[in-house]
């Protein structure tokens, strides 16, 4: 974002501090391919600031007393620095090499009958390897864990922006804004947001090749009907979607979905220029577990926006 | 005539509904959560599937540390038992991998158990410092100039209940062309137990607001007890630990305290620069129709 920075003082204005109970880090931080800024899991939404590693010396800024002293292994953190390789997934594919190679040792290997105590370590070994392969799923759910394999736009959709006719010069403005804002601001690549009467999609959708442009928007209504989209009272979250109820209407590859009623009754009274509206705001993913605690928050204060809309300017 | 250009002495106290309920309840009915199990009305007219509970997800998020030192355990173990294996089995201890595919078995398996130690580490040195919240010192207020439409004030109203809902943002100050539209939250008591005004004009010509209307970018306070400048925002608790500076425009600014050092993360800094710049429009729009209506 080219509008943000952080206030510099607070990255540099403390001199490191090393830690009053001294913990012995022994060999672990002796030699390391590249002492850099760790790649993946410095997670952009913890409440952590970016620094430096250095691999000798702990800095840790505002370092007051802990009642409990923790370890301090953040020197552990390295990356080998390959652009597009992600290191938490890394025990997953040593599980897999590392399962392959005993399969390999065990038939080709020696030609004479394997001992007992042969298979036992060997279905360790294998029971070890499973156990890797599926570390990087339990990882995906720990506190401060991002996702970072930005998915690419599946094929075979095409991008669209249509809006209702009948909606006055304010109303175009506000679902326009909030499609921009939904979009950029998550992982999303196709939005839809049905208020009253109002309706506006945008993104990636994947919409059948023989609707034509006009027709579009009463083939999107036509889905929500279907479905009863308009009927529903709590958020949807499907983290992992391939349900085939929604895959007519939903853009190809979608993989997370997110449906947020707009809900609830207006703070100050309404005048004339305004109604209650009920509604609901659509986001798909091409990648699972798109949307996290924080992102589904954020959503359901944009859906807060459209529960009165102003009819007049 | 509208008096938007006026400093300061507008402000009046809006007649708020009482808030006993906490106010996520209000907001949000249905504040969302990582497990949809069920609709309010089954047969509504709601035709699709629901989500199934991820029982994975939940447990691993009650849990997090017990998983986080799981591979360190699990490692260790192994360790031991393929050591162990060795050792009773009676086997030379010469780990030799080209002699005997005993050796190379149990190498790959040390492998394995290092690469799950390993990884527990990793895990244990990225939990999330958690900062404990600092409640603000200060009177509760609800401030917001008078003559303003209602859009403005339900568009201005929206942002607080978002931010105060979403971020640990306690109180919200929004000065603009002038004069302040806004004060709500947590302000610093002023003697007598009153809330301590926003004076504009001083606000304007101060360092702070210069420098972040002439950037055009946000800044981030993330230790507000480390910056100078802190005393030309006595209107916010005296203990507010964090502080967003967002431009609006060029004609104004508005000021997110918050409870927690480093409270807002990216994703709310990059949330709270969009929400301006739509609320700047909102504000010029007003403003422009104001000025119409004088030259009439």
């Amino acid at each position: 974002m080219d509008s943000l920075f952080l206030n510099p003082l607070i990255r540099l204005s403390l001199p490191p501090r090393f830690r009053a109970n001294p913990v012995k880090y022994s060999c672990l931080y002796v030699s390391f391919l590249h002492p850099s800024v760790f790649s993946n899991n410095i997670a952009r939404r913890t409440r952590r600031t970016r620094r430096r590693r250095n691999p000798t010396i702990s800095v840790r800024l505002g370092d007051t007393g802990e009642p409990k002293q923790q370890l301090n292994l953040s020197v552990l953190r390295f990356t080998l620095g390959i652009p597009g390789f992600d290191e938490s997934y890394l025990p997953r594919w040593i599980g897999y090499a590392f399962g392959s190679l005993l399969f390999l040792n065990h038939f080709v290997g020696s030609r004479s009958y394997t001992t007992a105590a042969q298979f036992r370590s060997e279905a360790l070994g294998v029971s070890l390897a499973a156990f890797s392969v599926a570390l990087p799923y339990f990882g995906k759910f720990l506190k401060g864990a991002t996702p970072v394999d930005q998915a690419a736009l599946p094929e075979g959709n095409k991008q669209i922006f249509i809006m209702s006719e009948s909606l006055s010069d304010i109303q175009k403005e506000d679902l326009a804004w909030a499609t921009y804002i939904l979009l950029r601001n998550t992982n999303t690549m196709s939005v839809l947001i049905s208020v009253g009467d109002a309706l506006c999609v945008r993104g990636y959708w994947g919409a059948p090749e023989d609707v034509s442009k006009a027709s579009e928007l009463d083939w999107f209504e036509r889905q929500i009907q279907q479905i009863g989209f308009s009927d529903l009272r709590d958020t949807l979250y499907f983290p992992q979607t391939s349900d085939s109820a929604f895959s007519e209407m939903l853009p190809r590859g979608t993989q997370s979905l997110l449906v947020q009623p707009v809900l609830g009754a207006p703070k100050l009274g309404l005048d004339d220029t305004q109604e209650i509206t009920g509604g609901f705001i659509l986001l798909a993913s091409s990648m699972s577990y798109a949307y996290s605690d924080r992102d589904r928050a954020w959503i359901g204060a944009i859906s807060n926006k459209f529960r009165i809309m102003r009819v007049n300017s | 005539m509208k008096r938007l250009m006026e400093a300061g002495s507008l402000l009046r106290p809006i007649s708020w509904m009482p808030r006993p309920l906490p106010i996520r309840r209000l907001f949000f009915p249905n504040f969302p959560r990582s497990v949809k199990a069920s609709s309010k009305f089954p047969g509504a007219g709601y035709r699709g599937p629901k989500p199934k509970r991820d029982w994975v997800a939940e447990w691993v998020s009650r849990n997090d540390d017990v998983v986080r030192s799981l591979p360190i355990y699990v490692g260790g173990f192994s360790l031991f038992v393929v050591l162990f294996n060795r050792a009773a089995s009676g086997i030379a201890p010469v780990a030799d991998a080209s002699s005997s595919s005993q050796s190379r078995a149990d190498l790959l398996t040390l492998g394995l158990a290092v690469t799950n130690v390993l990884t527990g580490l990793v895990w244990l040195s990225i939990r999330p410092k958690s900062i404990s919240l600092v409640n603000p010192q200060g009177v509760e207020c609800q401030k917001i100039c008078s003559d303003l439409p209602d859009y403005v004030v339900s568009e201005l109203l929206w942002m607080w209940e978002s931010l105060s809902v979403v971020t640990c943002c306690r109180s919200l100050v929004i000065v603009y062309e002038g004069s302040c539209l806004l004060q709500i939250g947590v302000a610093a008591e002023s003697n007598g137990g009153n809330t301590m005004e926003v004076d504009a004009p001083k606000l304007i010509q101060g360092l702070l607001y210069q420098g972040v209307v002439k950037s055009g970018a946000q800044s981030y306070l993330a230790n507000l007890s480390l910056y100078p400048g802190k005393s030309e925002l006595p209107f916010l608790p005296s203990n507010t630990q964090a502080v967003i500076l967002q431009p609006l425009g060029d004609k104004g600014i508005a000021i997110i305290g918050g409870d927690t050092i480093r409270g807002f993360t990216t994703a709310d800094q990059a949330w709270i620069t969009l929400i301006a710049e739509k609320l700047d429009a909102t504000l010029s729009r007003f403003a422009t129709n104001l000025t119409v209506t004088m030259q009439d």
